[in-house]
């Protein structure tokens, strides 16, 4: 039931008097059909948590284990293989590509990863539910922050992924579509088992998670309270 | 390619902006090269156009053809068979009243040895007799008819025009074929002078006498005057032009490509190989190159076509498509420099953390 797996992580930037330890002693767990959600203030670590565990950054100790595979094993190539077929990141700044129309971004995943993506009427289907059906034609220039971050989300999430690891992904978004997120993101994790990550200090996306973790100074700890909190 | 399209498409101003630049770097190259070939085949087109592997001259002449002459006691042992010819030179103005006066190159011939009998005209006869002369058509764009009588420098013969012929040029120079009497008279010699020099169609020939020189014709064309001169600095010009291409082109890509880094980052991060985004950046600076390419060979086709028949332009496709690669090329150089970026593109940095 294991998906992903931190152990003992601890991260340092810099060297010498300059030498900074962004997170300590990390342990983490996601487990399919799962959302996580990790709430933290700005300069707290959540991001370089969600770059060791999605395989771009390494940890300066401890271990990421994927579906039983440790990353430190894994090449530079494997590990693209990994982020296209395993992960879906949905980014802090939406980072869609300029000159790529919304209909484009989903058609270059399709080119490198030819299978296993939505299909055709579930694309169309998650678009309608993120209201982003009528902005396949525009650019990224063309739409709205709520735009660009449901196109993001969508983009994320046409893979199929294992695990989504998403970094502020309700930041641009009014609370009936923070709701709205919610639920895609629940309907995920308990239809098709997917592990949902979320990192964010948006307290409106606590009640769709199955765990609230609390990051502060780069240690992490669960508190569920956080969740009854939000209500 | 999807990726360079699509950008290429998006961005039409930019990337415009640097078909543009490539234009014109193809245009500068082609023209150059163009007017370069031109000036060189008018040293060459009459010698080109006898189709010969060597030539006899006096060895004392310094390889120059204006300088050499050759006697009758010489040719007495000399055999001359169907693939030799005796040409005399002299460097004449030729002068019509209401006419422009022409700088040109007299080469006296005799009619019964191959140069004389291979001449292929475009209009009028053969020459005939001591003061017949077919010229070369500048002749004819200057205004000169056939049936007009010339004049040589102050001498007083005239001589009839009674055919043309086409890219006949000797040294830059238009050639009036003559007979050898004519010659004579032109240069105030004596019968004792047969000709300025023996030219062959055998690489070997050898005309056994001890004062004349077999010289082949790469020899003898490089020795012309000016000519080894003013195609090394077309040369240099060409070289340091393409260099200089490659370098402006290679920025150009470097500052495209540093412009996508970021763009780049979030394609890694999401795990598309780096494979994809180094091809895309290949494949757009050849589209690019192409396409720049394309319109430049456009631009200078036109450009023959209107410019004036003064100016010596000629169009060796071979040469041209070995400079259009050479584009392609230096441009493909350019677009490799920037891919160790690429390569080590971080994802992190679009995610921050």
């Amino acid at each position: 039931m294991t998906t992903l797996k931190l152990n003992n992580i601890d991260k340092f930037f810099g060297v010498d008097s300059s030498r900074v330890q962004v997170l300590k002693n990390i342990n983490f767990t996601a487990k399919k059909g799962e959302i996580n959600l990790v709430i933290g203030p700005s300069g707290s670590g959540k991001s370089t948590f969600l770059t060791i565990a999605g395989g771009l950054q390494t940890p300066s100790d401890g271990s990421v284990v994927l579906e039983g595979q440790s990353l430190k094993t894994l090449s530079n190539k494997q590990r693209d293989a990994l982020r296209l077929n395993k992960i879906g990141f949905i980014l802090q700044s939406y980072n869609l590509i300029p000159y790529l129309t919304v209909k484009e971004q989903f058609k270059l995943v399709k080119k490198i990863k030819k299978n296993h993506n939505l299909d055709d009427h579930s694309l169309n289907d998650l678009m309608k539910r993120l209201e982003i059906s009528n902005l396949e034609n525009k650019y990224p220039g063309e739409l709205s922050g709520g735009q660009s971050q449901r196109v993001a989300i969508a983009r994320a999430l046409y893979t199929k992924p294992d695990i989504i690891l998403a970094d502020e992904p309700t930041a641009a978004l009014d609370s009936e579509r923070v709701i709205e997120v919610g639920k895609i993101f629940q309907k995920l994790a308990r239809e098709q088992n997917t592990a949902v990550i979320i990192v964010t200090h948006d307290l409106r996306l606590a009640k769709f998670a199955d765990k609230v973790y609390e990051i502060m100074d780069g240690s992490m700890n669960l508190n569920n309270e956080l969740k009854k909190k939000a209500g | 390619m999807f990726l360079s399209l699509k950008e290429i498409k998006k961005e039409k101003f930019r990337y415009g902006l640097i078909v543009t630049m490539i234009v014109m770097i193809c245009y500068l190259i082609f023209i150059l090269t163009s007017l370069a070939m031109g000036l060189s085949s008018q040293n060459t087109d009459a010698i080109n156009s006898w189709n010969m592997k060597s030539i006899v001259l006096d060895k004392d002449s310094n390889t120059s053809l204006s300088q050499s002459l050759i006697t009758k006691n010489q040719k007495k042992n000399i055999n001359l068979s169907s693939k030799e010819a005796l040409i005399g030179q002299a460097s004449v103005v030729a002068k019509k009243s209401g006419l422009k006066k022409e700088s040109a190159q007299f080469l006296g011939l005799n009619n019964k040895q191959f140069i004389a009998k291979d001449l292929v005209l475009t209009s009028g006869k053969k020459v005939n007799g001591p003061h017949q002369i077919v010229v070369d058509e500048q002749f004819k764009n200057d205004g000169y008819n056939l049936n007009d009588k010339l004049k040589f420098n102050s001498n007083k013969t005239e001589y009839t025009i009674v055919g043309f012929v086409k890219n006949a040029k000797l040294n830059i120079a238009p050639v009036i074929y003559g007979n050898i009497a004519a010659w004579q008279n032109i240069k105030n010699l004596n019968d004792q002078f047969v000709g300025s020099a023996i030219v062959s169609k055998d690489a070997n020939y050898d005309a056994n006498n001890q004062q004349l020189k077999t010289y082949s014709k790469s020899v003898f064309i490089s020795k012309l005057p000016g000519y080894a001169a003013q195609n090394s600095t077309f040369i240099f010009m060409i070289g340091f032009l393409m260099i200089i291409s490659l370098i402006v082109i290679a920025v150009f890509l470097y500052i495209l490509t540093i412009q996508k880094l970021q763009n780049y980052a979030v394609l890694r991060a999401q795990g598309i190989p780096a494979k994809t985004l180094v091809n895309a950046t290949i494949s757009q600076s050849i589209i690019l190159v192409i396409s720049g390419l394309l319109i430049g060979t456009i631009l200078t086709i036109f450009t023959a076509l209107l410019i004036p028949n003064s100016v010596p332009m000629s169009f060796n496709i071979p040469i041209l498509t070995s400079v259009g690669i050479g584009l392609i090329f230096t441009s493909l150089i350019g677009s490799l420099i920037p891919i160790k970026l690429i390569l080590n593109v971080d994802p992190v940095s679009v995610i921050g953390g």
